[in-house]
């Protein structure tokens, strides 16, 4: 099948859009598309990785049979892609530190490196972190009271730590760095999120002569729905569709958003007189021991591999709802589903560097090769929060402002979070900062409840993911230990711009925009 | 249970304080705050800490606030990770060259260790800088960073070792009056009588002070900072950049924490984040650490500092009330909390008011007495 996006101005335009079309997917399907595809040479540590045009570097690195694409801060667990958290996807890309692995395209000579390692990716002295007892490691392994502060001995610490925790070298430091000057947009309606709701409303509002722009992460926005049956509408010429696109912010009660585009390009600055947040909802990972391992995928992760034609090997498939309606149109992208199960059923998955097993209630265990959670569904909290917090001694998500609605399945209630019939102290609530559950039982112990302090002593939710989802694990967390309302312990702030935003990026935001004046 | 002292605070002025009055033998401490523990500036800051400035009694004071630094970890019985990594100023104009040439003669009479940084020393530790446009820089060996989480940790620790009264989410109604003296506090519908009172209270000082009917001069000051993702040490020392407002360090877990400050008032009380400060801090950053450009930022956030109408501190006895004790109007808390406890506690428990705490009363203005320090980042 032929290229389904034509690009050109800042909009996309669909051109295919049947239902039961396999439209969204990038490229065409299955393998023979896979064969047909123009291959580049990519280097990942050093060594030659032949990578199809058009795939993200994490798939790509998937194809070849590559799984652990990093490795966590303290513990040095293997981490990979995951859809969940961003850990797993984050690596040295021609000398830029952090860059997300699943959102940047391969192109050729692309040189990946593996961060949290040292010296190098192939001979790793790091790995010797795994051999250190756990409960050493609590709240960042910076508290030693041995090494006093302002000691000669703590300098050197201090430097071994900075080695250890840093993740990537630094950047060069005669790496050229200029303001990319931003836009500003005008519009009557922004909308986040390029799935069907998103789209649905787009059409709605071009129709009715309004100015529309369109915000979505993703470069081919709705693959995932569409991937699964979902109708994607034609969006109309009218609309400026703002594909790779992260909404990074908003603030002023919502009167401002900024999008960042995912290619380091220009930000813009959205003033809107009205918002829709169409960001759909997440399948959050179980709360269990091995969920942050690689191949632990959530399903939008794994349908954008399946719909690529990339043979993901045999798959449990475990979540909420119609789990076989959607084993059958997982089937139909090629998937080999090995045994579908309830969330709430599993208790662990094992496996050395990657998924192998899954272990569930009343002792059945199935081999595998990777686990796909579809379910529990919870809807991504910070642009609401962000719209509506304010407060003096701390931020309290209000009412949204009646400019913003929120549309599509992201009203819809989230479900609880699953952590097995008992929580196991193994489990991560953060494994990008590599925050256990025992910790958090730790610190209960101790007398610490509150979520901004448990945040302060744990780093949990400050890595890469800034919140999502690790503070629906800790509340989670938090509601199985002390036997209290999960939702009841509330969340830390979301805060913008959540690693979206680069320096110069907004920098070139520094003339669009005054302070407020003073009240 | 009478209180002997009800401090109303409990970032790190006023658990500083509650620790050096334990110290010095004092029992029956109350500390109360209205937000959770590290929920204020003391939990927002940018976490720098110095010995000097360009003023005698800023330098004074904060020398020997710093030297107190630098054995808090052994008082504590916890590591406060000081890191006398080196604290930088940076001048790119005759203007702050000439406060770097007085923050130098200042510091040499105060006994304070300063020196001028080499281009080429300066090139060595931090690299990326654009070196072209730095006319002079200090350097203050001894100075560094002090995370505020592991100092907080250990002072509440501390404090509980000792039988400190804690208590967080606890706003403060009203604060006892008997006659010419301050007698407690009021929390809704509990009183908790006190020998003394002290106000701690950050930015919400001089409203907390209304509690007692006494006025404190200065308001709340929003400031912003933020933080870029993390790599391995591309920043030695911490810089502040005089002619930006700017400050800046990276993180023991590698994070660029840093800050700027825009010239005129940044409007009301809120915690929410806005764009126009990071935005000129991330023009800032491009300008004079142009390898940065292409990090992400990772999060931002706002905090309230009490700016007084000089910016230095509030430190010693409410001239209006009896028994009232005020540590406010601080913007360098971090790097001066420790000097500030020590010689409050001294002055609450002995009446004697030091050399070094004695400008910064608290009827400076009202006496024709402010201090003029100008090597500070934040603008005047």
């Amino acid at each position: 099948m032929e290229k389904l996006w034509k690009i050109g101005a800042g909009s996309i335009n669909i051109r295919a859009g049947r239902p039961d079309a396999k439209a969204g997917r990038e490229g065409s399907s299955m393998d023979r598309g896979r064969r047909a595809a123009e291959k580049v040479t990519i280097r990942w540590n050093g060594r030659p990785v032949e990578a199809r045009a058009g795939d993200d570097a994490a798939a790509a690195l998937f194809a070849a049979g590559i799984r652990v694409l990093g490795r966590s801060r303290k513990f040095h667990r293997p981490v990979g892609l995951s859809g969940s958290f961003l850990a797993g996807v984050k690596a040295r890309v021609d000398g830029l530190p952090n860059e997300r692995l699943d959102q940047i395209p391969v192109r050729a000579g692309m040189d990946i490196r593996m961060q949290n390692v040292w010296p190098s990716g192939g001979f790793d002295l790091m790995a010797l972190a795994g051999l250190i007892p756990r409960r050493w490691l609590g709240g960042g392994f910076e508290h030693p009271a041995w090494l006093p502060g302002a000691s000669r001995r703590f300098q050197i610490w201090e430097s071994f730590l900075r080695l250890m925790a840093g993740g990537s070298d630094a950047v060069a430091a005669d790496r050229p760095g200029k303001v990319l000057p931003g836009k500003r947009l005008a519009v009557d309606l922004a909308i986040v999120g390029g799935g069907p709701s998103g789209r649905q409303a787009a059409v709605a509002a071009a129709a009715a002569g309004r100015s529309v722009a369109l915000i979505s992460r993703g470069r081919s926005p709705g693959a995932r729905a569409a991937a699964l049956g979902a109708d994607l509408p034609t969006l109309p010429d009218g609309v400026t569709f703002l594909a790779g696109h992260e909404a990074a912010a908003l603030y002023r009660r919502g009167r401002l958003m900024v999008a960042a585009p995912l290619d380091g390009g220009p930000a813009k600055l959205i003033e809107p007189a009205r918002i829709l947040l169409a960001t759909g909802r997440y399948s959050v990972p179980p709360l269990v021991p091995g969920a942050d391992l690689p191949c632990v995928f959530d399903l939008s992760a794994a349908v954008s591999l399946l719909g690529r034609g990339i043979d993901i090997g045999r798959i449990v498939l475990i979540g909420t709802g119609d789990l076989a309606g959607l084993k059958i149109r997982l089937e139909g992208l090629g998937a080999a589903i090995a045994a579908i199960r309830p969330a709430g059923h599993l208790i662990r998955i094992a496996g050395r560097v990657h998924a192998a097993r899954a272990v569930f209630t009343g002792g059945s265990e199935v081999e595998c090769e990777c686990v796909i959670h579809a379910g529990p569904w919870r809807s991504d909290p910070a642009l609401p929060f962000q719209a509506s917090a304010d407060g003096e001694f701390r931020l309290h998500a209000e009412h949204l402002p009646g400019h913003i609605e929120i549309v599509g399945s992201a009203i819809e209630p989230n479900e609880a979070v699953v952590h097995g019939p008992a929580l196991d102290d193994e489990a991560f609530v953060c494994p990008c900062t590599d925050v256990r559950v025992a910790e958090i039982r730790r610190l209960l112990e101790s007398g610490y409840r509150h979520v901004e302090e448990l945040k302060r002593l744990t780093g949990c939710g400050m890595g890469p993911c800034q919140g999502f989802p690790c503070w629906d694990l800790l509340a989670a967390a938090l509601g199985a230990i002390t036997g209290e309302s999960a939702e009841s312990f509330g969340h830390p702030s979301y805060r913008p711009p959540r690693g979206t935003l680069s320096i110069a990026q907004a920098a070139g935001l520094a003339d669009l925009v005054q302070p407020e004046a003073s009240s | 249970v009478k209180a002997s002292a009800a401090i109303i605070g409990g970032g790190i002025q006023g658990l500083m304080l509650a620790f050096c009055l334990a110290e010095r033998g004092m029992r029956d401490i109350v500390v109360v705050d209205a937000g959770y523990w590290q929920g204020g500036a003391s939990g927002r800051n940018g976490t720098l800490v110095r010995p000097g400035f360009s003023s005698p009694e800023w330098t004074r004071l904060f020398g020997h606030s710093h030297q107190l630094w630098l054995g808090l970890s052994r008082r504590l019985a916890h590591n406060v990770m000081m890191s006398r990594r080196g604290y930088v100023v940076l001048a790119e104009s005759d203007r702050t060259a000439s406060i770097c040439e007085q923050v130098r003669r200042v510091n040499g009479e105060c006994g304070i260790d300063v020196r001028p940084l080499s281009k080429d020393e300066l090139r060595r530790r931090v690299p990326a800088l654009n070196h072209g446009r730095i006319k002079s820089a200090l350097i203050f060996d001894a100075g560094g960073t002090a995370p505020h989480h592991a100092v907080m940790k250990g002072l509440l620790a501390a404090c509980r070792d000792y039988g400190v009264t804690l208590r967080y989410q606890t706003p403060v109604t009203g604060i006892e009056r008997n006659g010419d003296r301050a007698a407690g506090l009021i929390l809704g519908e509990e009183r908790i009588p006190a020998d003394c009172v002290v106000i701690a209270a950050g930015a919400h000082s001089p409203g907390v002070a209304k509690l007692a009917g006494v006025e404190l001069e200065g308001r709340p000051w929003r400031l912003e900072a933020c933080a870029i993702e993390p790599t391995r040490a591309s920043l030695g020392p911490a810089l502040a950049m005089l002619d930006r407002a700017l400050y800046m360090h990276q993180t023991a877990r590698g994070e660029i924490v840093g800050g700027c400050e825009l010239t005129g008032d940044i409007a009301g009380l809120t915690l929410a984040a806005d764009l126009p400060i990071l935005a000129h801090y991330a023009r800032h950053l491009v300008a004079m650490l142009p390898a940065l450009a292409d990090l992400r930022i990772l999060r931002q956030w706002a905090g309230h500092i009490h700016a007084t109408a000089d910016f230095a501190p509030l430190l010693g006895a409410h001239p209006d009330c009896r028994d009232l004790w005020i540590s406010a109007g601080w913007s360098y808390g971090i790097a001066g909390a420790p000097g500030a406890g020590d010689l409050l506690a001294k002055a609450i428990v002995t009446g004697e008011i030091d050399d070094r705490m004695a400008p910064f009363s608290v009827d400076r203005q009202r006496r024709g007495k402010p201090i003029s320090e100008g090597a500070i980042v934040v603008s005047h």
